[in-house]
């Protein structure tokens, strides 16, 4: 049928095999009968978290915290295409967080994860990682497909923004993981380009033993919960999920503050040439970051108003955008900014990325915040 | 059946005859089905011109909705030589479909079908096809796909309410029957191969009972009041294009219409090992029904819409909820209140994880094209919370691996038709 449609023995049972295979998968006449039960009777999906994971805090506090513990990760290799490089990582199973608007709902590990697989795509050129696009991973084993997914935009204090998911392997074995990459969906200014389609292939030769040697490191209790973040890991990767320092922002910048542990500074450029505007423009940039360590926050719904001696200058939305200095954030082209202008940031919706422990409390409910350049 | 069948679950037994396929799965279906089909017409010119006049004979539900057959099957066909197929082929063909009329009912109790022809069967031709068929080949239709592009030379969707029937009417085209229903029928002429089979299934209960498969939770989750895996009913009247909308008007096609047929993979691990009920019902139908609790169950309770007059515009909901529906999205894509396409969809597991098949109809592929860009929001990725998948209505779940697009003729041109009939048929 295509290139996935493959011959494909169930794991799990052998009916489930007959009644799935590529070759014929049409409804059986049972569907016409609508007799009783299907006499399935193993319920070995847990909904609890599986293994020696610490329960989660009981009293967090509503802005980044130590988590439990820190786990590292391998990586299974790193491929390039063009100016743009990919590294697959794994780590132990994590329970972590989605978010839909303001609600947040915890993901436990399932007795079947194997492993927390993670793809790190970024521009080797511009040196940043772009949260914009939307990953399709393929995780196959002799000829059949394992696991076939979009990993999920997420958040870690070691990692920083990276795409996850927890995933059920087939044992120890050679797999083949192929990573797909669309074109994104965010502007690009300041001369970076909108990468093409990108395509990765891994041969990664998985071995139990090599999940349970990666690091897990207890937090003591007296810091678990506390306000704070583990510091991020020492990957190249890692830091080009950075907001810059308010020192290294161009333009004229102003700092609008903390709300619900996402740091917000603003700037203001005179020339919008290289923001996606024309000379005569001005630029408006909000640069949202995590407290402590300082990752980019995708995913929001921001929108700004300017006021100069009490007449609005400019009211809307503003969108998302890469550039190499501002990396990702939000911004919108003005006409013109005095000194002396005052700016509201409204959060419409917080990001919808997944967390990682210690950052689910943080940037859910999010505060309005105000600043004068 | 022999005695030493006895001892296995019916339904698990039936499961592994349709797998194996083919004559002994035909023999085990009729005989455990029973089903008594009603036969066909004697005279299938009397049929009528629309191969895609399904509506009037199919059931609807209690609110009047038109309930698709539950079992599908596609074909897809190839001309073994160069340039057109003659005469010979042609009748060969047309003989072999107005047989299976007379074996069976044209309705969801006997044997519905529609055949079309790519594109790239019409590059067979010196000419072009008329004005105003709008049948360009197939592309991928987000950033984020990479579809195979489908290019046989032609397309048969059969669909019935009883498997027997669909299984019967390809053991018939492969001539390993010659005879369905009491009634004698044909195989496909020489020179025509089925290049790829399609299988599937809608309809309350068969998503539950096929949920034994890779790539869905271990614990049951596919509802069993839910006609698709997703959880949620569709093809609600109102949110449906009428047969009469999806036809083409004039012309020597008047009286077709185009089909999209693309599968995709559902990745119900995330749908429902990892979301949960308020998520779901925000992202297939709007924020508003999540909140307040709109959408009981399948969503049987809704009647013949998708209620989104209370859900807020698409860019709203993204702006202030972050979260926006796929139902939401697709009301910027109506005309004249009324969807531009024609969805007659179906569940699968072929290559052995979930999926569906969506078949649709429209009066031009463009039409297709426009809705699909509303389901992809890319606007709204672009300037709110929600991404480029993930909070987008449904585009994290599914992952496309094939499109094609088939211009399905008016009966009477329905077996190898000319890409420009001289006089309208």
């Amino acid at each position: 049928m295509n290139r996935r449609q493959r011959t494909h023995v169930n794991r799990r049972r052998y009916l489930t095999a007959l009644g799935a295979a590529g070759s014929l998968g049409l409804a059986g006449c049972a569907g016409l009968t609508g007799g009783g039960g299907n006499g399935k009777s193993d319920g070995t999906t847990t909904k609890t978290s599986y293994g020696n994971v610490p329960p989660v805090i009981k009293d967090r506090p509503t802005e980044p915290y130590v988590p439990t513990h820190v786990e590292g990760m391998e990586m299974a290799g790193r491929q390039t295409s063009g100016d743009y490089a990919c590294a697959l990582t794994y780590s132990y199973p994590h329970r972590f967080w989605l978010v839909t608007g303001t609600r947040t709902r915890k993901v436990v590990i399932t007795r079947e994860d194997t492993v927390h697989l993670m793809p790190v795509i970024w521009d080797t050129s511009a040196k940043l990682v772009p949260p914009d696009v939307s990953p399709q991973m393929t995780v196959e084993k002799d000829g059949e497909v394992v696991a076939d997914f979009a990993p999920w935009p997420m958040l870690s204090q070691p990692m920083g923004f990276h795409f996850g998911d927890n995933v059920s392997l087939d044992g120890d074995g050679t797999y083949t993981v192929t990573i797909e990459v669309g074109s994104p969906s965010g502007r690009r200014i300041g001369g970076l380009q909108p990468n093409d389609p990108l395509s990765f292939e891994f041969e990664w030769d998985f071995r139990q033993v090599s999940v349970d040697a990666i690091s897990y490191r207890d937090i003591p209790s007296q810091r678990e919960g506390m306000p704070g973040a583990i510091p991020p890991m020492d990957m190249p990767f890692v830091a080009m999920t950075q907001a810059p320092e308010p020192g290294a922002i161009p333009g004229t910048t102003a700092t609008l503050g903390v709300t619900n542990g996402g740091e917000f500074q603003a700037t203001i450029i005179d020339d919008a040439s290289d923001y996606g505007g024309s000379s005569d423009e001005t630029y408006l940039a909000v640069s949202p970051r995590t407290k402590y360590n300082r990752f980019i926050l995708p995913m929001m719904s921001l929108s700004a108003t300017l006021t100069h001696q009490g007449e609005s200058v400019h009211d809307g939305p503003l969108s998302n955008a890469l550039h190499p200095e501002l990396g990702y954030h939000y911004g919108a082209t003005i006409t013109t900014a005095e000194p002396g202008t005052e700016l509201d940031v409204t959060v419409d919706a917080p990001p919808q990325i997944g967390r990682h422990e210690g950052y689910e409390t943080a940037f859910v409910e999010m505060n309005g915040l105000s600043a004068t350049f | 059946m022999t005695d030493t069948d006895r001892g296995i679950p019916r339904r698990e037994f039936l499961k592994s005859a349709v797998a194996i396929g083919g004559a002994s799965a035909l023999a085990a279906c009729i005989d455990w089905e029973s089903a008594n089909v009603p036969k066909g017409v004697d005279d299938p010119s009397t049929l009528p011109r629309r191969q895609h006049a399904w509506n009037s004979t199919l059931a609807r539900d209690d609110h009047g909705n038109v309930v698709v057959p539950r079992h599908h099957l596609i074909l897809l066909l190839d001309y073994g030589a160069d340039g057109p197929p003659g005469q010979e082929v042609r009748i060969g063909f047309e003989s072999a479909l107005q047989s299976l009329e007379r074996a069976y009912e044209w309705s969801n109790e006997g044997l519905v079908f529609a055949v079309g022809y790519s594109p790239a069967y019409f590059d067979r031709f010196d000419t072009t096809l008329p004005d105003g068929v709008d049948i360009p080949g197939p592309q991928a239709l987000a950033p984020f796909e990479d579809p195979d592009l489908d290019t046989p030379d032609a397309i048969v969707h059969l669909a019935s309410d009883h498997a027997q029937v669909v299984l019967g009417a390809e053991q018939a085209f492969r001539a390993e029957t010659e005879e369905l229903n009491g009634i004698s029928v044909e195989a496909l002429p020489d020179g025509l191969t089925i290049t790829d089979r399609r299988t599937g299934f809608v309809g309350r209960g068969l998503p539950a009972d096929h949920q034994d498969v890779d790539g869905i939770p271990e614990n049951d989750p596919v509802p069993e009041d839910s006609p698709l895996y997703m959880g949620f009913m569709s093809g609600f009247e109102k949110n449906q294009a009428s047969e009469d909308r999806v036809t083409i008007a004039e012309g020597p096609f008047a009286g077709g219409t185009t089909m999209h047929a693309s599968h995709m993979f559902l990745d119900l691990e995330q749908w429902y090992g990892q979301d949960d009920r308020y998520h779901r019902v925000a992202t297939m139908f709007c924020p508003h029904h999540a909140n307040e609790g709109t959408v009981e169950g399948a969503g049987l309770n809704l009647g013949t819409d998708s209620g989104m007059d209370e859900c807020a515009p698409a860019d709203e909901a993204a702006r202030t909820q972050g979260v926006v529906g796929h139902s939401q999205k697709m009301t910027s894509v109506r005309e004249d209140d009324s969807p531009l396409i024609l969805r007659r969809d179906f569940d699968s597991t072929d290559g052995g994880r979930p999926g569906l098949h969506f078949v649709s109809l429209q009066a031009t592929i463009s039409d297709f094209n426009d809705t699909r860009e509303a389901m992809n929001g890319e606007d709204l990725a672009d300037s709110s919370a929600v991404g480029q998948r993930t909070n987008n209505g449904i585009l994290q779940y599914i992952d496309v691996t094939s499109r094609g697009n088939y211009l399905i003729p008016p009966r009477p041109l329905r077996a190898f038709p000319p890409a420009r009939p001289e006089v309208p048929a």
